[in-house]
């Protein structure tokens, strides 16, 4: 008994002794939320963090789909739905379905982008929160405070462009936007806000971001210029003309920026974080570099393994740009030729142009730093604001600006051609400054106008190889037309958030 | 070798002679026993004793011979000149029988009162493998084995009486090596598996025991001369690619004629065709699952010694597995050594040596060469005249598969492989204080490193092409536990009492280092040479858990049983308040045949009635699941960044099973045994990633949520039809039906891979399917039809109709990927020195989503992918009227799009095992040297019956990155083996 005693006592000992142990653990590559606050680079992080967010992939719905990227989705929601871009091929990546406009809630890639969009939300609003409650502010986290109201605008304005219908639609009072998300605490539960109720509260944003921005860290980072090209932006998409020109204007008044010229043009897109142009962009090193899988150029360009190179220029928009072989704006169009040189490649039927506004950085086929403001964005919007007020000098001049710097200085407009009106030179002006950059569906439709795209591809319901006759234009095909008041011209509310959030109502 | 090989071809020419005993076997009342069992100890031959208790067996002259009936006491007689042998066997007092490894402790059969399933060393090796998952299949009853990969090395996926958790992550049972928890083991050194399935046998283990445990046993030291054993087999193996065949040029080139029949006049406009796909293709006829799947060789040695003294023994062995896998450049190769030493320091204290060494390297192939080799068009040549593989890429013009790649190029130009090695030491100490008390100390420290290799070369084809890749990932575990416990016994008046208490503590690390690179020098694959888009990656992880262990164990005459045990764990992973759980079990059985009123039946020799309750556990979430965190993995624009990851929740505590079971065991006229159960487990607080609203910028939180219900009948069973004294025929059966439903979920939980949805909810078992129901093809048009629904406003169907337009269509619960029911039988026959044996596994009521079916029956979307071979009733619509299975290929929008089309009936009945043995009879040269020798002839894998039209239909059934159970994509395919094993004991 006496042992018995003895050994019950060594196992409490030791039991006491595993009791004891130390039973906190905190992962190694994280940081837990309670923590940032306390850091001394904690906000910086996250704030930076927030722009990592634009091109990272991520573990999404189980696992991680190389294809999931905020800007691959942000590019390809918009641009493959355009006239502006040709599909090559049929495909299984839900990309295909921006081409066919047979969405879907459940298609992957408009899942990614709106929860990539509220994570950037999220990561926004924890720093909001933080700085928000410190009495005293630091003029770098000030420029940090500003960051993040930028990111929480953008993203909530980028939501809108895929999401709603365009303010220009009635009526954005009762037109649903998107959820707006201003406290990391608040109710999963929430319901949509209106059009018009987004609108208010992104140039809120903007505007608080632009007086806050006083440290710029350069055009990877947000800065007043930014926040001021945003709200031009955002006026024009309201017709709010004076706004539109009074914010541009800002930006060009800064002096921080200038039009690139016909020889330094060419480098604009590889070379971005060099270049004149930008205003923001998200920058990308080489090991931000998604490949063939992932990468935005793969789907536009390849050398013949850097991509799948399925989707090319369109032929109406070549054919807008044909008068002008000088235009150095063809320098982002290129024509695939077989080994011989001369003659010309089709794939799946069709000639081969391939997009490389998204390659080349580091000379790399894949890479690039995607430019989400640029600055002759700004003389785009103040043409477009001016004839819209029906000033047709101003609107040359600022369209003019631009064909200066693209070699079309011979070509010079000054007065509205037959059959066309003031708004469509505008119009077509925008249409081949901007081309691919993820304007083009939403500058249609905004201006009531229909996505045409009479020109063989497989966006056409059911069309097979066998089909294609390049001779004639496609007819009797179903989406050879879509209307700018389509309801597909918006895309459904995941069905993830469907599911999860009561309040929240489908888009028809 | 040579000499090895000498030694065997002796061996076959040198058997011959031996007498034949025989004799009467009888009880203490002179009363013939019948079939008592009567072996010549270390082999398999024997006989049974007849209705005259008699007996005649061929054994060589100092064999010993051994006596075996149940309920009494085993005899062991050493064969001398004396030919005839009279026995007489005493009634057991303490019945002599199987004791059973629990883990903790070790019990005698008639005592344990729980739901458990001895499988021993000879009954595992049948199928030749390295893993003692597929080794198990059909074995056990309620035990699920699902071989989802061919892949050299890779290991069969178990689940005990269906599935308990929805939470991704490991769901395989608990491991108990030798005692102690964890481990590793070479399956050649088995002796015996336990497999623990109720919580009266598992709560013991409390936190760990959801999914059932598996004690394995190691093969333990004994004493006397040195007894070595050497086992080899080895043979072919060739992919077994199932219902999955491909279509020869000829059948591809007329189905792709149907891309050209005109949808107005229904006729085939060759003369379009005929320009786009010249007649000349015919003439090529490349066969690429020919060329990329081979036949390999498989082979397994194993050399054991064992002997010693009564202070000290060993048992010590080596093997040496080499499976060279069927798809070009996989293979998987293992080394083990053993080492279990025991020394009785003296009759009080003994200490025990377990060592285990370990090393493998294997080969792996990239999931695009293996969906490339099955796609591919067979006008493709993956060979120039010269017999080289062909480079091709974008820029190929005259290269028909859709994209452009040649997978034997690709896999000659890189190199996928994983080296591991391990070590395993484990040192127990036991002191007898008294005939009452014993201390007893299990401990172990564990080591091992894996590390991945990664390589494409510059000259393969493809998104690396001139530039090269390279990723290698190195990653570290080691860790220790202990267990450390006071067992108590006692004896008084037909009581009997055993208990013990104790504690146990577990500490593991994780490290691992990760490296990727690109521009290699051609030639050189190591990270060193990469010189740009370098990464690093690596991070930590530690895990601490602590437990205290009871267990109380009680008999009154060896009548009525009585287990209980109570076991507090723990653990890390869960936030501070709720960090520790408790876990209770209680059991008890009752053996009815000691009862006085079954004095004397000889009819029934046991009838045991057993009933258990109890809770167990499931901490297997990872750590710091409860945290609010922010990930510090990426970069932006080089600087270090933090980006939201996960929400925090406090209140996150353990998933708990609560299990009850009644069993039953039997065993009438010595000829068939019989154990029943049938149980109701219920897993509450289920760990679940719970659906956020996504406009919170989180996907998931963990939260507690739901439960699963596990009811299900196990029946086991074997039976001997004939027990003569050179012939033998057996059959056994194990079957169990399980139902799995799911309650108490606020909202439904969807989970999704690559568009294919399970739901989980209330009232639907777990993995139910969630996909738009297909309806075949319309009659008029040929289009695919799908199923589309109006609801009222409480969301009940009011009206269902087809639909062509799949964005209409409505995903409906379709079908499960979990079976009703499943086991296993098998057959033997011996006569003479010769056995054959087989062996079957079979499940039914399961669905397999058929992805790789979605790739290869494509109605023409991918005109440039191969076609599988239709099955016998697939009809292609061409003309209004036509009764089809498949839709034109000109009206054929988003069929081959995620439905339940491609979701299939599961269920398959599949020949494990055939094997032929004989046991060599030892001629007097051998006769010393060599104490046994069998030889056999075996077929693994011959066939599966089943309506799926795949690969074979043993789908995976975890879940996790790019696996959702009951999904089978491009899976590596199983293997045919035919094998010839060879077992010397000398």
């Amino acid at each position: 008994m006496k042992n018995f005693i003895k050994y019950f006592i060594l196992v409490l000992i030791l039991s006491v002794g595993f009791q004891s142990c130390n039973f906190d653990f905190y992962p190694t590559d994280q940081m837990s939320s309670g923590s940032i606050s306390d850091s001394p680079d904690g906000i910086r992080n996250v704030t930076n963090g927030n722009y990592a967010l634009f091109k990272d992939g991520a573990e999404f719905n189980g696992f991680v789909d190389l294809n999931n990227c905020y800007l691959r989705q942000y590019f390809q929601l918009s641009d493959f739905s355009s006239d502006d871009v040709v599909c090559g091929q049929i495909t299984e990546d839900p990309f295909f379905y921006s081409f066919t406009y047979t969405h879907s809630p459940a298609q992957s890639n408009t899942k990614f982008f709106w929860y990539m969009s509220y994570k950037i939300i999220s990561g926004a609003n924890t720093v909001i929160e933080i700085l928000n409650l410190k009495d005293h502010l630091s003029d770098e986290e000030k420029q940090l405070l500003g960051e993040n109201y930028f990111l929480r605008a953008i993203a909530h304005f980028n939501l809108l462009k895929f999401f709603a219908k365009p303010y220009t639609h009635s009526d954005p009072n009762t037109n649903l936007g998107v959820i707006i998300r201003e406290s990391t605490s608040e109710d999963g539960q929430k319901a949509r806000a209106s059009v018009k109720e987004c609108y208010d509260f992104i140039e809120t944003d903007l505007k608080t971001a632009a007086d806050l921005m006083n440290n710029p860290r350069g055009v990877e980072f947000a800065s007043k210029e930014a926040a001021w090209a945003l709200l031009s932006r955002l006026y024009l998409y309201k017709e709010d003309h004076d706004n539109t020109i009074l914010y541009a204007d800002r930006v060009i008044n800064s002096g921080k920026f200038s039009l690139e010229t016909v020889n330094s043009y060419p480098s604009l897109f590889p070379n971005a974080q060099a270049a004149s142009e930008p205003i923001f962009l998200i920058a990308l090193t080489s090991s931000d570099n998604r490949g063939k899988f992932g990468s935005i150029a793969s789907m536009y360009y390849s050398d013949g393994n850097s991509g799948w190179g399925e989707e090319f220029a369109s032929p109406t928009l070549q054919e807008l740009m044909a008068n002008h072989t000088e235009d150095i704006r063809w320098s982002y169009i290129d024509t695939l030729f077989a080994e011989d040189g001369v003659t010309q490649s089709k794939k799946n039927g069709l000639y081969v142009y391939w997009i490389t506004k998204f390659s080349f950085q580091d000379g790399d086929p894949n890479l690039s730093s995607p430019v989400l403001l640029r600055f002759s964005e700004m003389y785009l919007n103040k043409a477009e604001a001016y004839a819209k007020q029906n000033n047709p000098t101003e609107a040359f001049n600022n369209i003019n600006e631009i064909r200066r710097n693209r070699g079309l200085e011979g070509a010079l407009i000054t007065e509205v051609p037959a059959g066309k009106t003031l708004l469509d030179i505008v119009l077509d002006e925008r249409r081949i400054e901007l081309a691919f950059e993820g304007h083009r569906t939403t500058d249609l439709f905004r201006n009531k106008r229909n996505v045409e795209r009479t020109y063989w591809g497989y966006h056409l319901p059911g069309i097979t190889i066998a089909d294609i006759n390049l001779a004639t234009d496609p007819s009797g095909y179903s989406n050879l037309i879509i209307n700018w008041d389509s309801p597909r011209n918006v895309y459904y509310i995941p069905v993830d958030e469907i599911l999860a959030n009561n309040l929240c109502v489908q888009n028809p | 070798m040579k000499s090895k090989i000498i030694l065997i071809i002796l061996l076959f020419i040198s058997f011959s002679g031996f007498s034949q005993y025989q004799g009467t076997i009888q009880d203490t009342d002179k009363e013939p026993l019948i079939g008592v069992k009567v072996a010549i100890s270390g082999t398999n031959v024997g006989t049974i004793s007849d209705l005259e208790g008699k007996y005649v067996l061929n054994a060589n002259k100092g064999d010993t011979l051994i006596y075996e009936y149940f309920g009494y006491e085993s005899q062991k007689i050493v064969a001398a000149d004396k030919l005839i042998i009279d026995v007489i066997l005493y009634e057991s007092d303490y019945y002599v029988e199987e004791v059973v490894v629990m883990g903790y402790d070790v019990k005698n059969l008639t005592e344990i009162s729980s739901a458990v399933t001895v499988v021993s060393e000879e009954d595992l090796f049948d199928v030749a493998t390295n893993d003692i998952g597929t080794m198990l299949q059909g074995k056990v009853s309620g035990v699920q084995v699902v071989n989802s990969s061919g892949q050299p090395g890779s290991g069969a996926q178990i689940r005990i009486r269906g599935v308990s958790t929805i939470k991704p992550g490991n769901d395989e049972p608990l491991y108990v090596v030798d005692g102690i928890i964890g481990g590793s083991f070479d399956p050649n050194d088995v002796e015996s598996i336990t497999v623990l399935k109720d919580a009266g046998a598992t709560g013991m283990y409390g936190a760990r025991a959801n999914k059932g445990v598996l004690i394995v046993t190691t093969k333990s030291a004994k004493s006397g001369d040195a007894v070595f054993n050497f086992k080899t087999n080895f043979g072919y193996k060739i992919a077994n690619h199932g219902n999955l065949k491909m279509m020869s040029s000829e059948e591809f080139y007329n189905t792709s004629s149907e891309l050209y029949r005109d949808y107005d006049t229904h006729q085939i406009d060759l003369i379009k065709f005929y320009q786009f796909y010249p007649q000349e293709l015919k003439t090529k006829n490349f066969n690429w699952v020919n060329e990329t799947f081979k036949p390999s060789f498989i082979q397994n040695y194993y050399l054991s010694a064992s002997g010693g003294t009564d202070k000290s023994r060993y048992y010590m062995s080596a093997s040496y597995f080499d499976d060279g896998g069927t798809f070009m450049n996989t293979s998987y190769k293992r080394l083990n050594f053993r080492l279990n030493q025991i020394s009785k320091i003296s009759p009080k204290f003994s200490i025990t040596n377990n060592l285990n060494i370990s090393g493998s390297k294997g080969t792996y192939y990239d999931y695009m060469s293996m969906y490339y080799s099955y796609l591919s068009v067979p006008w493709d040549n993956a060979y120039d005249a010269d017999g080289n593989p062909v480079f091709v890429d974008g820029t190929n013009h005259d290269w028909w598969s859709r994209d452009k790649i040649n997978p034997i190029h690709s896999i000659q130009n890189s190199d996928y492989n994983s080296k591991g090695g391990g070590i395993s030491y484990d040192l127990k100490f036991e002191y007898k204080f008294s005939d009452l008390i014993s201390f007893n100390s299990n401990s172990r420290i564990g080591f091992n490193t894996d590390k991945t290799h990664n390589f494409v070369s510059p000259a393969a084809a493809g998104t690396y092409f001139d530039k090269g890749y390279i990723n290698e990932i190195q990653s570290l575990w080691y860790g220790g536990i202990t267990t450390n416990m006071l067992m108590i016994k006692k004896s008084f008046n037909n009581h009997d009492i055993r208990g013990l208490i104790g504690v146990e503590g577990e500490n593991g690390f994780y490290e691992d280092l990760s490296v990727e690179g690109k521009n290699l020098p051609a030639g050189f694959d190591v990270p060193s040479v990469a010189s740009s888009e370098l990464k690093i990656g690596g991070n930590n992880s530690e895990g601490i858990s602590t437990s205290l262990i009871s267990q109380v164990n009680y008999n009154y005459y060896k009548k009525y049983f009585l287990t209980a045990s109570y076991r507090i764990d723990k653990s890390s992973n869960f936030p501070p308040e709720h960090r520790v759980a408790k876990f209770p079990s209680i059991s008890a059985s009752w053996m009815i045949n000691r009862e006085s009123f079954f004095n004397g039946s000889k009819a029934v020799s046991l009838l045991k009635l057993r009933a258990s309750w109890g809770i167990t556990g499931d901490p297997d979430i990872g750590a710091n699941r409860y945290m609010g965190l922010f990930n510090l993995s990426s970069q932006y624009n080089a600087n270090s960044v933090a980006t939201p990851f996960q929400l925090q929740n406090y209140g996150l505590t353990w998933e708990k099973t609560y299990q009850t079971n009644i069993g039953l065991d039997a065993n009438l006229f010595n000829r068939v045994s019989l154990s029943v159960d049938a149980y109701n487990n219920i897993t509450k607080d289920l760990l679940v990633l719970v659906a956020q609203p996504l406009s919170q910028g989180f996907e998931f939180r963990w939260e507690n949520q739901g439960q699963v219900t596990n009811k299900g009948i196990e029946l086991a069973m074997d039976i001997t039809f004939i027990q003569k004294q050179k012939l033998n025929w057996s059959f056994n059966f194990s079957g169990a039906y399980n139902k799995n439903t799911l309650s108490g979920f606020d909202a439904p939980i969807y989970r999704n891979l690559s568009g294919i949805t399970q739901v989980y909810e209330n009232d639907v078992d777990i993995y139910t399917f969630m996909l738009p129901k297909w309806l075949g093809v319309d009659e008029q048009t040929g289009a695919p039809l799908w199923e589309k629904f109006e609801t009222d406003e409480n969301g009940n169907i009011i009206n269902r109709e087809p639909t062509s337009n799949y964005a209409d269509a409505d995903p409906q619960k379709v079908g499960k990927a979990l079976p009703d029911f499943q086991g296993g039988f098998g057959t033997e026959i011996s006569y003479g020195r010769f056995t054959l044996s087989s062996s079957f596994a079979y499940q039914y009521g399961n669905k397999i989503y058929n992805f790789t079916r979605m790739g290869m029956d494509h109605d023409g979307h991918e005109p440039y992918y191969n076609y599988m071979q239709p099955k016998d009733d697939w009809v292609r619509w061409e003309k209004p009227g036509d009764a089809a299975t498949h839709p034109s290929m000109q009206n054929n929008a988003l069929s081959n799009q995620i439905s339940s089309r491609f979701l299939e009936d599961g269920s398959f009945i599949k020949i494990r095992n055939i094997m032929l043995s004989y046991n060599v009879p030892l001629k007097n040269f051998a006769k010393n040297k060599i104490k046994a020798l069998t030889l056999s002839l075996s077929a693994d894998n011959l066939k599966s019956f089943t309506n799926y039209w795949g690969q074979d239909p043993e789908a995976a059934l975890t879940q996790g990155d790019w696996a959702m159970p009951g999904v089978s994509d491009f899976k590596y395919p199983n293997s045919t083996q035919f094998i010839f094993n060879l077992d010397i004991k000398f």
